[in-house]
């Protein structure tokens, strides 16, 4: 369920940013970068730091 | 030209094929048509230089032009190219079937692609939307999310919800890495985490931009929805 959730608040931010900046969503390379960032290394990162 | 189709495609493949077929491939084979030319169909700016394509469609779907990447023969000679080189038949196969999945996806625009390159040169498109790569990046975005082609990637969004268990981490183990020698490779230099959202990615890519752009072109602008044959009619479409 927490991964389920991770994926759809990404996918919900890269919705909002990409409405807000439409060129994000035109490189496949920054999606997955942006996926890479938010269901794993920020993640890690918060759990690192705690 | 699809928007998302073929980031979604491939995962369709893969409920049905399972074990048979191995994503990477899948996914390469369903960008490579457009991997290196897409830029130059839509124009960039390097150091102040404009960079495009006279004639931007003759250019990404005709001859002379890089139109042959969008045939089933260009699919054929990369697979077995592959296969010399790799000597893996689920990367050759998973390959050739990404990539005839693009060009025959392709067909549904207004110009369509050259299937049989090199044996013809003609076109073959059913014209359901239309193509207007020409028009520049932003314009084409708010006429394919206002014709039929945003309606095509949906239907792949909802055979790729309703398959769900395929992105499901047990999935990902027990069929996706034993197909694959890649996932072994990569999973010695990352975690399972990053693995999986790697094999989720085009999913994630193509469903999210998909609903992004629906918002961008009709809640942000106001790009008339327009479902006819070949429209949006407001856009000037390129026909073959």
């Amino acid at each position: 369920m927490r991964e389920l959730a991770s994926y759809l608040a990404a996918g919900v931010a890269y919705v909002a940013l990409g409405v807000a900046f439409p060129s994000l969503l035109l490189s496949w390379v920054e999606g997955v970068a942006f996926l890479l960032v938010a269901v794993w290394l920020l993640p890690a990162l918060v759990r690192r730091l705690r | 030209m699809s928007w998302a189709a073929h980031d979604l495609e491939p995962y369709a493949f893969q409920r049905h094929l399972g074990g048979k077929v191995a994503i990477v491939p899948l996914l390469i084979g369903s960008y490579s048509p457009d991997l290196f030319s897409k830029w130059f169909v839509y124009g960039i700016e390097v150091f102040g230089v404009e960079l495009q394509a006279d004639d931007p469609t003759q250019f990404h779907r005709g001859w002379p032009g890089v139109g042959f990447t969008h045939s089933l023969a260009f699919g054929l000679v990369v697979a077995a190219l592959l296969l010399l080189l790799t000597r893996s038949r689920i990367w050759a196969f998973s390959f050739l079937l990404g990539h005839w999945a693009h060009a025959l996806t392709d067909v549904g625009d207004t110009i369509g692609t050259m299937l049989l390159f090199p044996f013809s040169t003609e076109t073959i498109g059913v014209g359901a939307w239309a193509y207007a790569g020409h028009v520049g990046r932003l314009t084409d975005a708010g006429a394919y999310f206002s014709g039929l082609g945003f309606v095509w990637d949906g239907v792949w969004i909802l055979y790729g919800l309703v398959s769900w268990r395929i992105l499901t981490r047990a999935y990902f183990r027990e069929t996706i890495v034993p197909a694959d020698p890649f996932w072994g490779w990569a999973g010695k230099r990352l975690p399972e985490t990053a693995l999986l959202a790697l094999y989720r990615a085009s999913f994630f890519y193509g469903t999210t931009r998909w609903v992004a752009w629906v918002i961008w072109a009709h809640v942000v602008n106001d790009f008339p929805i327009d479902l006819s044959w070949g429209g949006p009619d407001w856009v000037d479409a390129a026909y073959d």
